[in-house]
């Protein structure tokens, strides 16, 4: 209970950083900071390989793309906020937040779930547990995910390809 | 309480061990670069220039730590740490060699041997980059952020190739333990005679990890200074420095683990010799590259990474899929 304490307490503040914090790379590292203390959160439930894809996928690879636009956006600029549109909505925010938050967490603590009275699953968490479920009973699951991903990623190509010569022309002979 | 002392005691030897195989390679890249280039290289301090590592450290841990003014003060300051401790700790699953008997104990050299060994060697090197990346940008400086940003996008493009590269072993040797992909080398034979193609792309993505020449463009002096640690000096300078060499005696010892039967060899030696004598000829050839090849242009380093590096280890991985399943 104690470790789980001190780990839930790192994960809010980093995630209360992150939307509190003045500069966006101080923003990225709460962030960051959050992903480590939900990935030791897997470890403490012997999820190993899902803590380990954690830091690979979202700290290693996702936050440093983060990091690599924010610096670069950010570079020399005195921060300067814009003044809001619409004024209160922060305390709208956080009210709702804490409300939904609050009512979760009762219904959560009243209600236990049958699953959660079962406790964990053989192998929960590690590579063989992820890899069963993967190419087994989610394997339909997998494969949706991955056609989808595919399509983003061929939809950024067509997206990007050097336009035709012929098309170029024909469209500055229409600006003319 | 035995086990933590001798955890304990583990660690601070791991890690004296690596701080003295980063003063002497630094010394032995200083003189070997000496000898490429028809010159001495430094000889003074000491026999044979033995002692200059120790006069190096005591120069740099003396000096004043600047800070520029616009910094910001704290990830300024956590930046090399950062560096230094993603070095570190990936060396805590490497197994340095078959487990000794001291005391009627049976000792395994590692510091901890998990199952996914290789997955945790690669989420700790992932976080290396931070210190680059943070280091580049809290330093107020035109230089150091374009190397920082320079660094992120370069490391981002070879450790896909990189985890793709290293696949093949994991599914030939059927485990992600490190102890056991060296242990499946004493029956299969080493990796790399299988594995020739991805062991290439392994290197390379390598030096690119460390960012060491051809790939250095985060640091490229003759264009950025010196890139992300333009402005640091004295003790985190050192920290930066530290983190690159430690780096490369890592991919180094990954590299002999994964493809070169790790610390196994013809018993005349010690086990933990030949990993050694491994490490060090890898070591060598990094010091040789670095004295041979000019410095990558960056675009055509990231459409090698992206065009060539990454569909080349990916066809491999998928012939290797299926020739470990038995399709082929």
């Amino acid at each position: 209970m104690i470790p789980f304490s001190i780990l839930a307490v790192v994960a809010i503040a980093g995630a209360l950083g992150v939307i509190l914090g003045k500069q966006p790379v101080h923003s990225a590292l709460f962030l960051v900071g959050n992903i480590l203390a939900l990935a030791v959160l897997y470890l403490l439930l012997s999820a190993e390989f899902l803590a380990v894809a954690q830091v690979i996928v979202y700290a290693g690879a996702i936050m440093v793309l983060f990091l690599f636009v924010v610096t670069l956006l950010t570079a020399g600029k005195e921060e300067s906020e814009p003044p809001e549109d619409l004024s209160g909505q922060r305390w709208t925010a956080g009210i709702l937040a804490i409300g939904v938050g609050g009512a979760l967490a009762v219904l959560a603590a009243g209600h236990p779930g049958p699953k959660v009275a079962a406790g964990l699953p053989v192998n929960f968490g590690n590579l063989h547990g992820i890899g069963h479920l993967l190419w087994g009973s989610d394997f339909l699951y997998l494969m949706a995910l991955a056609i989808m991903l595919l399509t983003a990623a061929l939809g950024i190509l067509v997206l990007n390809r050097p336009m035709r010569r012929t098309h170029v022309r024909h469209q500055r002979r229409k600006e003319a | 309480m035995i086990s933590t002392i001798l955890l304990i005691i583990k660690i601070l030897v791991l890690i004296g061990i690596l701080m003295g195989g980063f003063a002497y390679t630094t010394l032995v890249e200083r003189r070997l670069l000496g000898f490429f280039q028809l010159r001495l290289g430094p000889n003074r301090v000491g026999p044979q220039g033995l002692l200059q590592p120790l006069a190096d450290g005591l120069k740099m841990a003396l000096k004043e730590d600047l800070m520029p003014l616009g910094a910001d003060p704290i990830v300024y300051r956590m930046a090399p740490v950062f560096s230094l401790f993603a070095a570190l700790s990936v060396d805590a699953v490497i197994p340095f060699g078959a487990p000794i008997h001291i005391f009627g104990q049976s000792v395994s050299l590692d510091i901890a041997n998990p199952s996914i060994g290789l997955l945790i060697a690669f989420a700790f090197s992932s976080l290396g980059i931070y210190g680059i990346v943070l280091g580049g940008w809290a330093s107020q400086n035109k230089y150091s952020l374009l190397g920082g940003i320079r660094a992120s996008a370069q490391m981002i493009s070879y450790e896909l190739a990189m985890g793709l590269s290293v696949l093949g072993v994991l599914m030939m040797a059927g485990t992600a333990n490190l102890e056991n992909i060296v242990l499946a080398q004493r029956t299969q034979g080493w990796f790399f005679i299988p594995q020739i193609v991805p062991f290439v792309i392994y290197f390379i993505t390598a030096i690119a990890e460390t960012n060491r020449t051809p790939f250095d463009l985060p640091e490229a002096e003759s264009e950025l200074v010196a890139g992300y640690h333009t402005e640091y000096s004295g003790i985190r300078f050192a920290m930066f420095f530290m983190a690159e060499y430690i780096n490369v005696l890592t991919v180094s010892g990954l590299a002999v683990t994964l493809f070169f039967g790790g610390w196994l060899g013809p018993s005349f030696l010690p086990p933990i010799l030949w990993f050694v004598i491994k490490v060090a000829v890898f070591v060598f050839a990094f010091i040789w590259i670095r004295a041979t090849f000019p410095r990558f242009r960056y675009d055509k380093l990231m459409s090698f990474g992206w065009k060539v590096l990454l569909p080349i280890s990916f066809i491999y991985f998928l012939g290797t899929a299926a020739f470990v399943s038995g399709l082929l």
